[in-house]
């Protein structure tokens, strides 16, 4: 049996793309729906070569791959950094209000300020990201490289929600106030797997072949 | 027209084929089409991401509509769309004028 031309074109076109599950079946939907709609035009009935005909007007999966990949990618960074400008800051003041009381030892303090610091820094990095790819990149280009800018940072925030975890939970077992501090830190660790996988999902995005000579 | 000389403007193309009411892809596409009487050749199915980006942009916005037993995605300008727009024609106005100008001082001229 004869594969349709147009399933054909978008199945061939989704094996290359990655990103958000819900963008990408929306888009990939939206081109199947135009594709149909161009070989109607061409011919009323089913027919495989008005199919054929619409599939090589709307451009090669070469043609077509890297405009998309381009939106599928800076979704996934948009999703990054959505993820980290929310939970950051909630973790940030979970862990001062966690640890405001009993003592820590040196260390511990030292690590957990540390790290406090880099989760706030990444997470007004990721409002800055979120900023240059939505209304603020009506009038600012958006740097190619700035997906793969958003998924180090993401990465560094896991770490610094990673470290933050950890002391939060020497501290509850040395805190007077444990069961807020061992709740804060079980929220730390699932942010930390949170971020983390954001992350590698945005780095995976971020290497694939970029579009070129495309406005951003 | 070439599909690299069509790119460069696509964003006002788009916008400005949306100003009379919301469509979806292919009509857009096909009333950029009809409206360059055929001059404009783009690869029609990078219509997509195109508007996709501007929806990201906060020029548009889409949503699904029912259409017997499929679904089309229709899309429409927003505010910001429409100051878009029309700051791309004043642009384009003014590009066009001093390209013109040069390159045919009778129009100058005649100006």
């Amino acid at each position: 049996m004869t594969a349709d031309p147009i399933e054909a074109r978008v199945a061939e076109l989704s094996a290359v793309l990655h990103g958000p599950a819900r963008l990408k079946a929306r888009m990939l939907e939206e081109l199947r729906g135009g594709l149909a709609d161009a070989a109607a035009d061409l011919s009323p009935g089913p027919d495989p070569d008005a199919a054929r005909r619409a599939v090589a007007e709307f451009g090669s999966v070469s043609e077509l791959a890297p405009a998309f990949q381009r939106e599928l990618t800076l979704a996934q960074a948009r999703r990054t950094a959505r993820t980290m400008a929310l939970l950051l800051p909630l973790l940030i003041a979970g862990r001062y209000w966690a640890g405001s009381s009993g003592t820590a030892p040196h260390l511990l303090h030292l690590a957990a300020v540390n790290a406090t610091a880099l989760a706030a820094a990444t997470a007004l990095l990721a409002t800055v990201f979120l900023a240059l790819t939505g209304a603020f990149g009506r009038r600012l280009p958006t740097p190619g490289e700035l997906p793969l800018a958003v998924a180090w940072t993401g990465t560094v925030a896991a770490a610094a929600v990673g470290v933050g975890a950890l002391t939060l939970t020497a501290a509850a077992v040395l805190s007077a106030n444990w069961p807020l501090a061992a709740a804060t830190a079980l929220l730390a660790l699932g942010s930390h797997a949170r971020i983390a996988s954001s992350a590698r999902a945005c780095r995976r995005c971020a290497r694939l072949p970029r579009a070129d000579a495309f406005t951003m | 027209m070439r599909t690299d000389a069509v790119r460069g403007h696509l964003d006002g193309l788009l916008l400005a084929a949306l100003e009379a009411g919301p469509l979806h892809g292919y009509a857009i596409i096909t009333t950029v089409q009809e409206r360059s009487n055929g001059a404009l050749e783009l690869r029609k199915g990078t219509i997509y991401p195109a508007l996709n980006r501007l929806e990201r942009l906060g020029l548009l916005r889409s949503a699904w509509q029912a259409e017997g037993e499929r679904r089309r995605r229709c899309y429409e300008l927003t505010d910001a769309g429409r100051r878009t727009l029309a700051d791309e024609r004043t642009a384009w106005r003014e590009f066009t004028a001093a390209i013109g100008s040069v390159l045919d001082p009778a129009l100058r001229e005649a100006t």
